[in-house]
């Protein structure tokens, strides 16, 4: 069955065509949770047209979609990110998980991890959660002390202190700041404007970005290599799976990227 | 002393089916995900001889957890009225190779790790969502097994990693190719990829 314009939604297709009791029959909209295409108004009254909509609002998820002006541009950075991994980040971490032992690679996480709570007090305080950013402010203090400098998480491990992750682009998603548009970042990944900005806010919150003389510092840079190699370390393979399950990895990731940050934006 | 038996008899009956349908979901869920975890714990079917094995029983067991068609009607959305019977056959079957080969990829990484069931939400009159959280050193990732009540029977129709839906991301991979090309260049898509 070939249709000469397959991008125009079928007129009939969302709330006329009885669903059928065959399993590959054909399907409603509120059938596979789908928004009923606008299209379908002009065939449909707009009594149909509201109760499919409705419906579908209760059974579906709204789809969130973000622009993506500057494709060109994020799909060469995908493909140098791609390329970064494969010769870069994949073999170091490699050769670096051969010679340290887990147990090392694990203080390490956590001594970043630490680093990082200024970034989640300050968000969490600014999210309206005082109680998750004294308990962030509690763990650092625990950690950079009786876990010494934060390479144990004595916090979570003596105590049961559980924080919660924060970062300023989902703070300005709680404000109800959008994504902007798509923006792939060379070393870092799927960004949007809005998240790219809140990456940089962060940055300024971090330590590490102070023991250098500039912003982006030699030693700052170095210490975030060194974060991305461990923590590459603990996800090698996990990068390969995703591309094997993809049929277009661009859309893939920026679909992933996309439902990530709106999950924790709406729902953490 | 009878009366109070008597009417605690009808309160158990009347709230009975309120049970079977809660507990239904997460109870079928739960066996169906442990039982594939089984397979992949199995210390008989480790190394290359019991590759075989193993990957039929995976199989079995992925059978009785996911409804392939709803997952490809779902994924395919309103696409899934452009594509032909014979179409629609294919692309479950197709589809259905490409999803069991990446959810194994996913929970073999899976396998030292705590799973546990934790809740279940009602979604729709016939939909369930089923919470679990994996625990592992590197932290908890959640993972959401969204069922669909069919003849009796829950069948997983989507599953969500944190907050990631799989249905929509697939969506949006193959609404983007089937924006500009017919039904039958999907199909090929995926022929490819399984002939790998």
């Amino acid at each position: 069955m070939a249709q000469s314009k397959p991008q125009e939604p079928a007129a009939p297709a969302a709330g006329i065509t009885p669903p059928s009791s065959d399993e590959y029959g054909d399907v409603t909209a509120k059938d596979v949770g789908e928004r009923a295409p606008s299209s379908a108004s002009a065939g449909a009254s707009s009594d149909e047209y509201g109760d499919v909509a409705t419906e579908d609002g209760a059974s579906a998820e709204p789809r969130e979609v973000i622009a993506d002006p500057i494709k060109p541009f994020n799909i060469a950075m995908y493909h140098f990110n791609d390329k970064l991994y494969f010769w870069a980040w994949k073999p170091v971490a490699t050769g670096y998980k051969y010679v340290l032992p887990r147990e090392i690679r694990g203080l390490f996480s956590s001594f970043y991890a630490n680093l990082k709570a200024p970034i989640r007090i300050v968000n969490n305080l600014l999210q309206g959660e005082p109680g998750y950013a004294g308990k962030e402010l509690a763990s650092f203090l625990i950690n950079s002390t009786i876990g010494v400098g934060g390479l144990r998480n004595c916090a979570e491990e003596c105590f049961g202190l559980r924080g919660r992750y924060a970062d300023f682009g989902q703070t300005l998603g709680k404000y109800g700041v959008g994504f902007g548009f798509y923006l792939v970042l060379p070393f870092v990944g799927p960004s949007s404007v809005r998240d790219g900005f809140g990456f940089l806010v962060d940055w300024t919150m971090r330590p590490q970005t102070y023991i250098g003389d500039e912003f982006f510092s030699y030693e700052s840079v170095g210490l975030y290599t060194h974060e991305q190699i461990n923590s590459t370390s603990f996800h090698l393979g996990e990068y390969e799976a995703f591309k094997k399950a993809s049929v277009d990895p661009y859309v893939s990731m920026r679909d992933i990227f996309i439902q990530y940050r709106k999950n924790l934006i709406e729902n953490r | 002393m009878r009366k109070a038996l008597v009417g605690l008899m009808i309160f158990v009956i009347s709230m009975a089916p309120f049970h079977a349908f809660g507990g239904a979901a997460l109870d079928t869920v739960t066996t169906n995900v442990n039982s594939v975890l089984d397979v992949l714990r199995d210390p008989k079917l480790k190394g290359e001889s019991g590759k075989k094995a193993k990957e039929q029983k995976i199989e079995a067991a992925a059978d009785k957890l996911f409804d392939y068609v709803e997952l490809s009607k779902r994924t395919l959305g309103l696409n899934w009225n452009k594509f032909s019977m014979d179409q629609r056959k294919e692309f479950v079957e197709l589809f259905k190779a490409l999803l069991r080969n990446t959810y194994i990829d996913r929970i073999t990484g899976y396998t030292d790790q705590k799973v546990s069931f934790v809740k279940e939400m009602p979604l729709s009159e016939t939909t369930i969502e089923v919470q679990s959280v994996v625990v592992s050193g590197n932290g908890r990732t959640p993972i959401n097994y969204r069922v669909i009540k069919k003849e009796n029977n829950w069948k997983v129709y989507d599953v969500v990693i944190e907050g990631v839906s799989l249905v929509n991301n697939y969506r949006t991979q193959f609404r983007e190719i089937l924006g500009n090309n017919p039904p039958q260049a999907l199909i090929d898509t995926l022929r490819k990829r399984a002939g790998k």
